[in-house]
């Protein structure tokens, strides 16, 4: 199963932990450090999971469909 | 505000520091581990709720609303308001202030930036191994582990690499000051001070942020790439981003956090690969159990052992109440020894998998800023002894350091031998 997740920009820290684990999905903005989806936003579950689970910032979750 | 515990405390102790010159007390930690609830501890200006199983340490890391970094201090005293300003930094800060400052260093050290700095790192390796076979044996603290880490901080940083022995020497007098005494007096370094505004009561804390404003002063004058630099620009263009006693504890808590806590996984690593040759032989014979072996390089040696948080409001955790304002200490050390999650935890296995150990926080906000830096660190060293294929053996039982805060190695004797 796919979900989308987002980034919640104002309590991103800026770790890099999603970039490392989605490089596809997540980039560092240049000029603020801070993660922006990129493409679609879509993953499959398991992985948006982890990936959710490992942000320090607690700043992915899933988006209201 | 404290409240105390209804039954008798079991009256642990896990903060005297001279406990710790024999090594982490795991039998304690395990008594405390299977206690239901949390454990009460006394200490000197109040006691604390030990958290030591894996799962309440990792629930507490990642609430940092009702467990605050700001309130009271990281460590495991209170300080007066006017103390915990002046030495605030990165680890007593919580959202919005911590992600600010996050924000500002966070990007140097993400995974992907911090592949960059690998064929320095690898450099580095290189040259202190290759010094180290020379001489056939030594302290592998002072010819590898401390020298390592700090040259890769300081390249990093911008600092010139001559001075690296003297902020080796400063860091060593600070672990000191996580114990009971120190060994300089407080007037050390041209300091004047007064010692409980300084991080970890020390003078040489003086003397770290007199280096880091020289440092700053210079980086003003003529910017390099760098981390000073991108730091003091920071402060120049906007005073709102990095006040002047934010960039001092800033650069204070790269030094510090830099060196200390790696020099101490590598001097761990060191020990353990000798200790257990069957598990060296192992990465010799696969060296794609690299990864693995320095997940666990980092389990085994728990560099900081404990993080303490105080509570914003009333709160249970593990089935124990707790009110606003308490303290609660997160006992890194112990989690990464709990059999709940780790099979048999006390064995040093280069090959295990899933290894959700501790060493670098129990996740949220606060995870260690240097956590690639000191992977790659481990990895690059891992590599180059495998390529010279180097066997360490012991010559003697390490010194370690009086201090309940960083499992800190002061020296360990070993002979190394390239064996083809």
């Amino acid at each position: 199963m796919m979900v989308r997740i987002q980034v919640n920009q104002e309590s991103c820290i800026g770790s890099g932990q999603c970039e490392m684990l989605e490089e596809e999905t997540f980039v560092l903005d240049d000029d603020t450090g801070i993660s922006q989806v990129v493409g679609t936003g879509l993953l499959p579950a398991d992985r948006a999971e982890k990936v959710i689970d490992m942000c320090p910032g607690r700043a992915i979750s899933l988006t209201e469909t | 505000m404290s409240t105390a515990p209804t039954e008798a405390p079991l009256s642990p102790n896990v903060t005297d520091a001279s406990l710790y010159l024999d090594g982490i007390p795991y039998d304690r930690f395990a008594e405390m581990r299977a206690t239901p609830g949390l454990v009460w501890h006394d200490y000197h200006d109040g006691g604390f709720w030990a958290v030591t199983r894996h799962a309440d340490v990792r629930t507490m890391s990642r609430d940092a609303e009702v467990f605050s970094s700001a309130v009271g201090h990281t460590n495991l005293w209170d300080l007066e308001a006017d103390a915990l300003e002046a030495r605030r930094s990165l680890i007593d800060t919580d959202s919005p202030d911590h992600t600010r400052l996050r924000r500002l260093v966070a990007r140097a050290f993400t995974p992907k930036n911090i592949r960059r700095w690998e064929d320095t790192v690898r450099v580095i390796t290189a040259e202190l191994l290759d010094e180290f076979v020379e001489k056939g044996q030594g302290d592998f603290v002072a010819e590898v582990a401390a020298p390592l880490p700090i040259r890769v901080i300081l390249t990093m940083l911008g600092v010139p690499v001559e001075d690296a022995g003297y902020l080796v020497e400063l860091s060593n007098f600070l672990v000191e000051g996580t114990g009971e005494t120190q060994s300089i007096p407080p007037d050390a370094f041209g300091n004047t001070t007064e010692l409980r505004l300084l991080p970890f009561n020390s003078p040489a804390s003086h003397a770290l942020f007199e280096y880091g404003e020289k440092m700053g002063e210079m980086r003003r004058n003529d910017p390099q790439d760098d981390l000073v630099t991108s730091l003091v620009q920071a402060e120049a263009e906007d005073g709102d981003r990095l006040s002047g006693s934010e960039y001092r504890n800033l650069f204070h808590l790269l030094v510090f956090a830099g060196n200390e806590t790696t020099r101490t996984a590598l001097s761990h690593g060191a020990m353990a690969l000798a200790d257990h040759p069957d598990q060296w032989q192992r990465v010799l014979d696969d060296p794609s159990l690299i990864e693995s072996a320095t997940e666990e390089v980092l389990r085994w040696s728990s560099p900081v052992m404990h993080m303490r948080r105080t509570t914003t409001k009333e709160v249970e955790l593990a089935g124990t109440t707790l009110g606003a304002g308490e303290k609660v200490v997160m006992w890194y050390s112990s989690a990464n020894r709990d059999d709940a999650v780790f099979d048999d935890p006390f064995a040093f296995d280069v090959g295990r998998q899933d290894n959700a150990h501790f060493s670098f926080g129990g996740g949220g906000p606060h995870l260690c800023l240097g956590a690639y830096l000191a992977r790659l660190e481990i990895i690059v060293l891992l590599e180059e002894m495998a390529k010279r294929k180097l066997h360490l053996t012991r010559l003697g039982e390490p010194v370690r350091a009086p201090s309940n805060f960083v499992h800190g190695v002061l020296s360990v004797d070993m002979a190394v031998e390239a064996r083809a």
